[in-house]
């Protein structure tokens, strides 16, 4: 702003330059415009000092701006840079000092010019008067001196350039000067005055002729001296001094006093905190051991060559290690015994025949490397001469023996097994077997035991039908329905109410009461029976579609005169051969299955009614093998070969598909709790299923080496069943049913009971329970019957 | 006791030292009695050396031996035959029950056997094998499960026709011929009576029946109310049939047919017999023993109320035990029958704490295996799954003072009853 300020100031003056009066001052503008170069603080000064005279007010201002501005630089530096340097106090006072000097100097210096000007006034210039009268200046020719630059002063050069001289060999000049004068072409003299002249050489003489003045070019003395100088490898100049004496423009003397005696200012005094900062830091440095204390470099290389030479004692803490799997020490060398002894006792002295035998042998197969010798005494022990090797393999054993601990991977193989609960634990179940019922000739197909646990049914391959005491084995009862057809199935009908034995032959179904010396089960069981035949009668015939009489599912009569006395109360004789009867639980119902009856192939017979039903017109699958009511629901399922059906009798409908996944299904049963079925197959497996999970077996198991032929669920209060198969055994399984839908049944298998003699490859045909105890009955192709307990 | 050493006597066997304990330095007894000796609960069947190798003790160290008086084992004396299963038998003779009750009634000799048979009838038969008598015709429809004596002419007998009949016996005055006539049918049960137990002096008679009901009869023809008889002990519901899914031994209040005590047991009941402790003390006391089906036989205490206390289980049967009987002259022997086709004789001071596979607890086994008279000699080498004791079932068995008595079963026509005479 000053700058500025003054520039105006300057223009100002300058027009009045034409003013003789202010040329002193002009003179001393240009004078402070030198100045101007140096800094603006001077300047100011000197201007300020001379507004100061004339404009008071606008020093203050101009004042105050020239120290804002010093104030805010200032500021700036301190902000721009933490640290408050004594340069720039040192700047500060410095500019105070110019600040104070400058006035001094400026008056100085305005007396110099005065002085100056003084001597102008008489030299430079003369006043006359020009043609209007009026004062001219009129200045000297300024005279140069030798020092002075001015080239004017040579010869007149020749301005042609570089055009070649030739061009001007027709003309009288050669060039044209500065002024534009033609520059004559030197007369060239005659070949004699040429001779002369080479007679009488001139001082500086070259014999060459300078082109651009067609003068002979000489030499001066000094360019003389000059050549020789640089031919010499001289400075040229003359009177060059290369090494003068010091000429001390400053003082390097240091003054100890500062100069100003300005007051310390106040951060002199105040403890810095940029500096605490830095020391803080350099603490922390310290601390962190960044920053070393300074060492001489001998010492310091000591300390390092110390701390290199640190040794430690790697065995210096060490505690006898408990046998770790990792850590195998190197084996010990056995101590010497008895034997290595220079003087031996006798009898470790080698005989003549073992010095032969170890002489004898192979070395690597000696049992010692030495023999025990004698010595009279130590000094004539000579050296040991396999020491040496004997070390080596030492140590080569030490070195190359792998001393590596082999982790085999030992899994015991039950380990992988399934938790399974010891059989032990899950007692009772059958184990041995207590009674034979034996009378049956030929195979046994069927057993059953009534409700009541008195009585054990059979019906074998003799046509016969016969009822044991179970607990005594005592045959009770006996009637032969058939001489040709073997009793395929017997059942007891279920409930306490009476005492009904139904058995299938052939085609046809009997249904009986044993003789069990019980007048009134027998009048109950009676009354069942007879109690259909009026509804026989009564019900309409089933006629076909042109009006004939439709043959019905079954006829329901009297089987005769001989089997009536017997006990043989009623006969139902359906389509085709029957294999499986089964009943419902509430002893009215009974479905009996014939495989190949093609669409009567099940049958659902009502006792009350005497009626028979054909449920299923088609049945997809193949032929039915066997089917079964379920124990609570009113759920039907028929097994076919491969897959069984499960049905709704109440809505007639399909409601589940199970496949189990083998060939040909034997038979199936239904869990009592009414959620699970077991299957058993002619493929051996015996296949468990949820009913509430999927169509997929939940287990199978193939525990049988021949075909499965029968499967039983316990009927009462024991988690057990049972298959039989043909390999003459029976396997008895324990099964864990949880309410718990998270957990699945645990099925452990817990005894095999074998005893039944192999027949015609067919083993043990059915198996029945015990409803109340954990006993089994199971029939044979043998012809016996089994009780196991 | 007395101690001796036994370096010269190692090599004895029971019947040196039963000669030692008679000779005059020991007992002096008049007549050598025969001893048994009981070395820790186990009775001595070989020689001391052996006992010692096979116990791996040492030979210097002590060995307590108890010495018994040796229950003698029987001696077969008369098979009697039957023309079908024989299924319960009873002894009268002056020193079984109804001998007892009669009293001085009772003639000398006259020691009858009485057997029941599965086609219906009743034997008597005098112990030389003569048969006194036959139940003539209105006797039993079906076949007789139980027969007891309970006088010098009353018989009482009940089976599957679902009676408890009585009959008359009476003997003509030589002794040579007897005829048995019904008395009494007594109705009531809806099913099988399986056993039965009697009363003479009260003329008692106890049924169990197959329909799980106890009947208390009695014999005289005005069926008047009973008095109460305390005297019989608890009898098992279910005998026999393992009708009762409960496995339970019920003792029952005769007077006011109140279950007094229920004993529950793992395995189906087959028999009970009372074991009377110290008779005629104060602390007299009765254990019970209870044939099972698995094979061995508890004995439980019915003093302790609802749990099974077995006291000891008997093993070594082979099959079901079907029928039991207690030792006459003493209150620790036992004669059981079996399916097994053998009767065992136990001894109840010979006890071992049974191994963890028996499941704990003390048990017992049998001194003396009576085993099939047909089947002695033929010891045929039993095949693997064959049902011990085919056809060779024993369903009862009696044990007396006089006799002993046992009878099996076989599974052919013929059968028969077996008396082996003891002394």
């Amino acid at each position: 702003m000053g700058s500025a300020k003054a520039n105006l100031k300057r223009k100002a003056s300058n027009i009045e330059a034409n003013d003789p009066a202010t040329t002193v001052k002009i003179a001393q503008d240009s004078d402070s415009e030198d100045f101007g170069d140096f800094g603006d603080g001077i300047l100011n000064a000197v201007l300020d000092d001379e507004d100061s005279e004339d404009d008071s007010y606008s020093f203050d201002g101009e004042g105050g701006d020239s120290d804002d501005g010093e104030e805010t630089g200032s500021e700036y530096d301190i902000a721009s840079e933490d640290i408050p340097t004594d340069d720039e106090g040192g700047e500060n006072k410095l500019a105070l000092t110019n600040g104070t000097t400058d006035l001094d100097k400026g008056e100085g210096e305005g007396e110099d010019e005065d002085e100056d000007e003084d001597e102008d006034d008489q030299s430079n210039y003369r006043i006359e008067k020009d043609a209007n009268g009026g004062i001219r200046y009129v200045y000297d020719e300024i005279d140069p001196v030798y020092d002075s630059d001015d080239s004017d002063a040579q010869d007149p050069t020749n301005t042609i350039g570089d055009i070649p001289l030739s061009f001007y060999d027709s003309y009288p000049h050669i060039g044209y000067d500065i002024n534009g004068k033609k520059i004559l072409r030197p007369a060239t003299g005659d070949a004699l005055d040429s001779l002369l002249d080479s007679i009488e050489l001139p001082e500086g003489w070259t014999g060459l002729t300078d082109p651009e003045t067609g003068k002979p070019l000489n030499l001066s003395r000094d360019e003389l001296e000059l050549l020789r100088r640089v031919q010499m490898k001289e400075v040229p100049q003359e009177g060059y001094d290369m090494y003068p004496d010091t000429v001390e423009w400053y003082t390097s003397h240091v003054e100890q006093f500062p100069l100003s005696a300005a007051p310390e200012p106040k951060r002199r005094f105040v403890p810095s905190k940029h500096e605490a900062k830095r020391v803080m830091k350099l603490v922390k440095a310290i601390r962190e051991g960044r920053i070393l204390p300074y060492k001489p470099p001998e010492e310091r290389e000591k300390e390092e060559e110390q701390e290199d030479e640190v040794h430690y004692d790697l065995w210096a803490d060490e505690t006898p290690r408990p046998p770790n799997v990792m850590h195998i020490p190197a084996p010990k060398t056995a101590p010497p015994g008895y034997d290595l002894s220079y003087n031996p006792p006798a009898e470790y002295l080698p005989t003549n025949s073992e010095r032969k035998a170890w002489e004898g042998t192979d070395p690597e197969e000696r049992e010692k490397t030495y023999l025990p010798q004698k010595y009279d005494s130590l000094r004539r022990t000579p050296a040991y001469d396999g020491f040496v090797k004997e070390r080596f393999e030492r140590c080569l054993d030490l070195y190359l023996a792998p001393r590596v601990r082999k982790t085999r991977l030992n899994i015991d193989p039950t380990s992988l097994l399934p938790k399974l609960p010891r059989p032990e634990e899950l007692r009772p179940f059958p184990t041995v077997a207590s009674i034979e019922f034996t009378g049956h000739d030929g195979r046994v197909r069927s057993v059953s035991i009534d409700s009541s646990g008195q009585w054990l049914a059979s019906g074998g391959d003799d046509g016969t039908v016969r009822v044991w005491g179970l607990s005594d084995g005592k045959q009770q009862w006996q009637v032969k329905l058939s001489s040709e057809d073997p009793v395929d199935v017997v059942r007891w009908r279920p409930g306490q109410d009476g005492l009904i034995l139904s058995a299938a032959v052939g085609e046809d179904i009997y249904l009986m009461i044993p003789s069990t010396m019980n007048p009134e089960l027998e009048q109950a069981s009676r009354a069942i029976l007879d109690a259909g035949f009026g509804y026989a009668s009564n019900a309409k015939q089933q006629t076909t579609a042109t009006g004939a009489r439709k043959d019905p599912p079954a006829k329901w009569a009297r089987p005769g005169a001989r089997l009536e006395n017997e006990g043989v109360l009623l006969k139902a004789t359906v389509r085709s051969p029957i294999k499986t009867i089964d009943w419902h639980r509430r002893g009215d119902f009974f479905c009996t299955v014939s495989p190949t009856g093609q669409r009567s192939a099940v049958a659902i017979h009502t006792l009350s009614k005497h009626l028979t039903q054909i449920p299923f017109r088609k049945l997809p699958g193949g032929a039915p093998q066997t089917a079964s009511f379920h124990p609570s629901r009113s759920l039907f399922f028929v097994a076919t070969q491969r897959t069984i059906r499960c049905y709704d009798l109440q809505r007639q409908e399909l409601v589940k598909t199970i496949q189990p996944g083998c060939r040909w299904i034997s038979s199936l049963d239904i869990h009592p709790g009414g959620d699970h079925l077991i299957a058993g197959s002619y493929d051996r497996r015996l296949l468990w299923h949820d009913l509430e999970m999927s169509a997929r077996p939940y287990k199978t198991l193939r525990f049988h080496e021949q075909a499965i032929r029968s499967v039983k669920f316990h009927p009462g209060s024991y988690p057990l069943f049972a298959d039989c198969s043909d390999d003459g055994t029976l396997q008895i399984f324990h099964s864990k049913v949880v309410n718990d839908l998270m957990e699945g049944p645990t099925i452990t298998p817990v005894k095999m009971l074998s005893g039944h003699r192999v027949v015609n490859r067919i083993g043990v045909t059915d198996v029945t329970w015990h409803p109340h105890h954990p006993w089994i009955v199971s029939g044979g192709a043998d012809g016996t019957c089994r009780l196991w307990t | 006791m007395t101690e001796f050493p036994a370096n010269d006597n190692i090599d004895l066997k029971r019947y040196g030292l039963s000669r030692i304990i008679n000779s005059s330095s020991m007992l002096d007894t008049p007549s050598p009695i025969p001893f048994d000796f009981l070395i820790n609960g186990e009775y001595l069947r070989s020689s001391l050396q052996e006992y010692l190798q096979t116990n791996g003790l040492n030979a210097e160290e002590m060995l307590n031996v108890q010495y018994v008086r040796s229950l003698i084992p029987p001696v077969h004396q008369a098979s009697f035959e039957h023309n079908d299963w024989i299924s319960d038998i009873d002894v009268l003779s002056a020193t079984s029950r109804a001998g007892v009750w009669s009293g001085d009634k009772l003639v000398l000799n006259q020691d009858r056997i009485v057997s029941a048979s599965y086609d219906g009838l009743l034997q008597i038969w005098d112990p030389s094998g003569k048969s006194m008598a036959r139940s003539s015709s209105g006797g039993h429809t079906a076949s007789v499960k139980a027969v007891k004596f309970l006088s010098l002419t009353q018989i009482a007998s009940a089976g599957l026709d679902r009676t408890v009949r009585i009959w008359k016996y009476a003997e003509s005055d030589g002794g040579l011929q007897g005829t048995l006539k019904p008395s009494l049918e007594l109705y009531g049960h809806k099913a099988s009576v399986d056993a039965l137990d009697v009363h003479g002096p009260t003329g008692r008679v106890l049924s169990a029946s197959a329909d799980g009901a106890i009947g208390l009869w009695t014999t005289s023809k005005s069926s008047a109310p009973a008095a109460p008889t305390n005297l019989l002990p608890a009898r098992d519901p279910s005998p026999r049939s393992g009708n009762y899914p409960d496995h339970t031994i019920r003792t029952i209040d005769l007077t006011t047919s109140k279950v007094e005590n229920v004993i529950t047991t793992s395995h189906p009941l087959l028999a009970l017999t009372p074991l009377h402790r110290n008779p005629g003390n104060a602390s007299s006391s009765v254990l019970l023993a209870a044939a099972t089906a698995a094979r061995h036989i508890t004995l439980v205490d019915p003093r302790v109320s609802a749990t099974t206390t077995s006291v000891l289980t008997l093993r070594g049967h082979k099959n079901m035990v079907s029928s039991l009987a207690a030792g006459p002259d003493n209150d620790y022997s036992l004669v059981s029958g079996s399916y097994d086709g053998t009767c065992r004789i136990w001894d109840l001071r010979s006890v071992r704490s049974a191994t963890k596979s028996e499941g704990g607890g003390n048990v017992s086994e049998s001194v003396y295996v009576i085993e099939r008279e047909s089947l002695k000699g033929t010891k045929q080498r039993r095949t693997a799954g064959e049902v011990p004791g085919r056809g060779v079932k024993v369903f009862g068995v009696a044990w007396d003072k006089t006799f002993w008595h046992r009878q099996r079963a076989a599974r052919i026509r013929w059968c028969r009853s077996i008396g082996d005479r003891i002394y």
